[in-house]
């Protein structure tokens, strides 16, 4: 296994882990109405965001110009 | 039950639990408690006007250039390695979920849990430096920071990004001490919830970030 098809299976399989927690966090969140708990949602909700990026870099849908 | 103890053998499981142990303490530190919050809000909001104003820079300079990557001395620079970067963005971003899990441990009294989950989003964050410093060492061989717009807003948002990741290592670490210490109980722990969130923004910060340097 090449390292490039490595490092996109662990991007893939981080990302669907980690995402997928990150949902149940802001699932368990949601109820919650403190300014923290607020704030948490918002940043988990990006953050979640981010894991969908890393999720479709890793299958080639995008970043696919960035062959350094 | 005293207010201002934790004893990891006891257990609440929800956040009702929390609440109901939290009326118990004292009035002065429920209020100052909402203002230190506020005011630690605040602080990021500040952050992350900071650091649109880094972004903004970029997207002018972007959106400016004829071609991106720019051209330097007749050669267009190349793109970056995006998938070491999705590597390193999930890494950092399992930090924020450990971070998230060891705050609520602390808040269900589980102080074994927390100090593992504390100990795990230290470890990811400094494995996140070290893939920056890797990430550095190969971008360097293509452009300096003085050589062009591309590495000028590449080393400055990224190396600033990169500075908030070591503080928050740090801060972390602090707080970890501090807890096993006995300064946060299972009633008082703004510490920990400030952490949290500067942990979270850390990693929002990133997402941006790894979007305009390696995606777009």
């Amino acid at each position: 296994m090449s390292t490039e098809l490595f490092e996109k299976a662990v991007a893939l399989i981080g990302a669907v882990l980690v995402g997928g927690t990150a949902v149940v966090q802001f699932r368990n969140e949601l109820p919650l109405r403190s300014l923290d708990a607020n704030v948490t949602k918002l940043l988990l909700g990006l953050m979640i965001v981010g894991c969908v990026l890393a999720f479709l870099a890793a299958i080639n849908v995008l970043g696919v110009h960035s062959a350094a | 039950m005293s207010a201002t103890t934790l004893d990891p053998g006891q257990s609440a499981t929800s956040h009702a639990a929390v609440a109901a142990r939290f009326a118990d303490v004292d009035a002065v530190y429920a209020t100052t408690r909402d203002l230190r919050l506020l005011g630690f809000v605040l602080f990021l909001v500040s952050d992350c006007v900071f650091f649109s104003s880094f972004i903004f820079s970029y997207l002018y300079l972007r959106t400016a250039a004829p071609v991106w990557p720019p051209l330097v001395d007749g050669k267009q620079l190349p793109y970056l390695d995006v998938t070491f970067a999705a590597v390193n963005s999930v890494v950092l971003f399992g930090s924020g979920v450990t971070m998230h899990y060891a705050l609520e441990s602390w808040k269900k009294l589980k102080k074994g849990a927390f100090n593992g989950w504390m100990v795990a989003t230290i470890v990811l964050g400094i494995m996140f430096l070290l893939g920056q410093a890797h990430e550095y060492s190969g971008a360097l061989q293509i452009m300096s920071w003085t050589g062009s717009s591309f590495g000028a807003t590449f080393y400055t948002l990224t190396g600033m990004h990169g500075f908030h990741v070591f503080i928050g290592v740090i801060y972390l670490s602090v707080l970890l001490v501090q807890a096993n210490r006995g300064v946060y109980t299972g009633s008082k722990y703004f510490g920990l919830t400030a952490g949290t969130l500067y942990w979270h923004f850390v990693d929002v910060i990133w997402v941006a970030l790894f979007f305009m340097f390696y995606l777009w």
